[in-house]
């Protein structure tokens, strides 16, 4: 079992946490007690912190020095959000991207397409050549090959064209982009399939239905994957073809499904995912509440037996 | 003791004596010529075709008997093979590698940049960087387009640096320009790497939000600005409005060209370490000398990835014939527009810079939007669509700028003035006549 004690001294490091749970760091013994004890953080934590403080980072960095990297979030709120990421923080969320592609059957020598903006950790976790100070991102330690276009709707052309002269394995698309791409690529290419192997749609803290899913895939007639981001938890899971549950780590993550006020008590089912990232050392995320509505499932399936699985 | 140099310092190269600069650049030209006759089909073809072996190239001259090839070659070749694999790259599906894109009217090509690539054209880039005033510690505001090479080049400038980077949200479009301003005022980077027409949609922005642009820009000492070209009367007017330290414009494209304005701002330095630039008549293929306009032809030196050997980038410029009062001998060029954006004015080859120069010379019209309206035909005269500016007399305004064309361009002109420039000819240099309705005057 991992250290909380550890966890927590070290995210007790950051303005926030110490404020939040800083005194508790050191009588937390298990999870049990972790979920218990330590206050959850929202979005609407963050944004109130930051304007606040005046601190980019809402009060959550660590350390004295100035971070290496820093990504502005994509969350609609009141005031911009950021994260900063150290070279082992960059390492350990492109992990997860890593084992999100193995899910989908991604191996090496496939071509990798991702129509996203390269400010989203779907772009920026696939190669050490997008992201500065990353040693190896996902398609390195695949040995896959990327290619990115800029998430903007009417530059589903381009992603077309990828198509035709690329033929990745797979096709990463933001969910906003999804239905301009599928009108194009109707229009142009006929059968996606010939052209691609799977859809992954992904969005940052939320995912398309089941339904919707279930739609394009018959619309365009081939597998459409989901992938889970909560960027402020620096969170990857990822829809596996088995069972179509999102896979995640433990070694990455610790999930609970909880309800907006914080207890375990469920309410008409409209629990939440929260997140605690065991990585993050800059940016700690502890206990962050996200959008997303969702629960936790025993793990065993056979596509990785000790994954958490998650419906969302 | 070992002696202590500063992170990412670059090394004399750019001080060479220029006959050193030319053994070393023939020595990289025969290295890329033999690497593409060798694996390279794509050239081979072309090799065979010009008859014409790498061990027959004694000299630059002989170089240029290699016929270049358009962007358009490359696409019809993609085309015919269904992939963008045509033989003008080496493969190796072991290399960590990315694909890029170049984009464009005529569509989208793929260039394959394997590790080898990165290390040396981003290297080669640090020293851009460190001339325009990086250094190790500093934090650098930059976009993410992770579809472009230099976003796959300039990760690795930072890391060569040491310095740190901050990304807004987004890319380089004007509906982004609030995420970019906000994260400039909220992280305060010291240096902005930037796309020109970005940097005046933030411009647009800091009066959107009655902000002065010298307070967002607070903590930035040094910008350096790419994709489009910048007047000195417009970097004058920048510098003073963003209180920066200095600007400095780079020019570059996927295929192998970078340069760079040292802080003389006398021309670019072409990076000779990574890329050979010649200018050729696009009528007769013919070399020009330093000082005439001409297609700008490059040759990559990096025999990784995907190649680019003699490559008309359609880019009408010149090599300046001019030496750097900075001392360095990498040679000085321009480019001044796509050629397919020249006008053909009484018998003259104009592009839109040589008209920005000239309205710049006002200082109500600095950095005004403004279009050449094209006809089928050569015009007997300029036609300008200038976007009307709040203060000054436009009657005046234009009698003295058609003075001014005349006298320097040795061309006849007549302006329209438009309330403002339709959204769809924002940045857009070049109207054809066709295209343009009845101005709004």
């Amino acid at each position: 079992m991992r250290s909380f004690k550890q966890f927590l001294r070290i995210s007790a490091g950051s303005p926030l946490y110490r404020k939040k749970f800083g005194g508790l760091a050191t009588e937390i013994a298990d999870f049990k007690d972790f979920s218990a004890r330590i206050p959850l953080t929202t979005l609407e934590e963050l944004v109130a912190e930051k304007i606040s403080s005046g601190d980019p980072y809402a009060s959550r960095l660590c350390g004295n020095g100035a971070p290496l990297v820093t990504f502005q979030l994509e969350y609609d709120t009141e005031t911009r959000l950021y994260l900063a990421l150290s070279r082992q923080d960059l390492k350990k969320y492109a992990e997860a991207l890593r084992r999100c592609w193995s899910l989908v059957g991604l191996r090496k020598g496939d071509a990798v397409a991702i129509f996203d903006y390269g400010t989203s950790p779907v772009s920026y976790l696939a190669s050490s050549a997008f992201t500065p100070h990353l040693s190896q991102g996902a398609a390195d330690a695949l040995g896959c090959l990327p290619i990115c276009n800029d998430g903007v709707a009417n530059m589903s052309q381009r992603v077309v064209e990828i198509l035709k002269f690329i033929r990745p394995k797979a096709l990463f698309i933001r969910s906003d982009c999804l239905e301009p791409f599928s009108i194009e690529s109707e229009r142009q290419l006929g059968s996606l399939s010939a052209y691609t192997g799977a859809l992954v749609v992904t969005e940052n803290e939320g995912c398309l239905t089941k339904v919707e899913r279930d739609a394009y895939e018959k619309r365009l007639g081939l597998p459409v994957y989901r992938l889970l981001r909560i960027d402020a938890g620096m969170f990857l899971a990822m829809e596996c073809p088995e069972c179509r549950l999102f896979h995640s780590w433990k070694e990455l993550y610790y999930i609970e499904s909880v309800t907006r006020a914080g207890d375990d008590v469920d309410e008409g089912g409209q629990k939440s995912l929260a997140v605690t990232n065991w990585f993050a050392r800059t940016c700690p995320a502890v206990r962050y509440l996200s959008q997303v509505k969702g629960s936790v499932h025993s793990a065993g399936c056979r596509r990785g037996r000790a994954d958490i699985r998650i419906t969302a | 003791m070992r002696k202590e140099t500063e992170q990412g310092r670059p090394d004399g190269k750019d001080s060479w004596p220029e006959e050193r600069l030319r053994m070393f650049q023939f020595r990289k030209i025969k290295r890329v010529l033999d690497h593409a006759y060798r694996e390279l089909p794509f050239y081979r073809r072309r090799f065979d075709a010009a008859h014409l072996h790498p061990d027959s190239v004694k000299s630059f001259h002989d170089f240029a008997r290699l016929p270049t090839f358009t962007k358009r070659e490359v696409l019809d070749e993609m085309k015919k093979k269904g992939t963008f694999k045509i033989g003008m790259e080496t493969y190796n599906s072991a290399d960590q590698a990315v694909l890029c894109m170049t984009s464009g009217t005529l569509g989208t090509s793929f260039l394959y940049l394997p590790k080898r690539w990165r290390s040396l054209r981003g290297d080669s880039l640090a020293r851009a960087y460190w001339w325009g005033g990086l250094r190790t510690g500093m934090r650098m505001l930059m976009a993410a387009p992770a579809w472009h090479s230099l976003a796959v080049q300039e990760s690795r400038v930072i890391e060569r640096l040491g310095a740190a980077c901050v990304v807004p949200w987004g890319t380089f479009l004007p509906r982004f320009a609030e995420n970019f301003l906000t994260t400039l005022v909220d992280t305060r980077p010291d240096f902005v790497s930037m796309f020109l027409p970005m940097l005046y949609a933030l411009l647009a922005e800091c009066r959107r939000r009655k902000m002065e642009a010298r307070l967002a820009f607070d903590s930035v000492q040094y910008l350096l600005i790419v994709g489009a070209p910048m007047t000195p009367a417009s970097r004058v007017k920048l510098k003073e409005q963003l209180g920066v330290r200095d600007i400095f414009e780079g020019l570059g494209n996927p295929e192998g060209l970078t340069a760079m304005e040292c802080s003389s701002h006398r021309g670019h330095h072409i990076f000779s370490d990574c890329c050979y630039v010649e200018i050729v008549d696009p009528k007769t293929g013919a070399l020009l000398p330093a000082g005439k306009r001409g297609n700008v032809v490059i040759t990559s030196l990096i025999p990784h990835g995907t190649l680019y050997l003699r490559y008309d980038s359609e880019d009408l410029g010149e090599i300046l014939p001019h030496a750097c009062e900075c001392g360095r001998t990498w040679p000085l060029m321009e480019v001044y527009d796509r050629r397919a954006n020249t006008v053909e004015v009484a018998g003259k080859e104009i592009v839109p810079y040589d008209v920005r120069l000239c309205l710049d010379d006002f200082p109500e019209l600095i950095g005004v939007p403004f279009a050449v309206v094209r006809g089928e035909k050569s015009a007997p005269y300029l036609r300008l669509l200038i976007q009307r500016v709040p203060t000054g007399d436009p009657y005046e305004l234009g009698t003295q700028l058609r003075a001014l064309i005349r006298q320097r361009l040795q061309i006849d002109a007549r302006e329209e003035w438009s309330e403002e420039l339709p959204e769809r000819w924002k940045g857009v240099a070049v109207i054809e006549e066709k295209d343009w309705g009845t101005p709004r005057v």
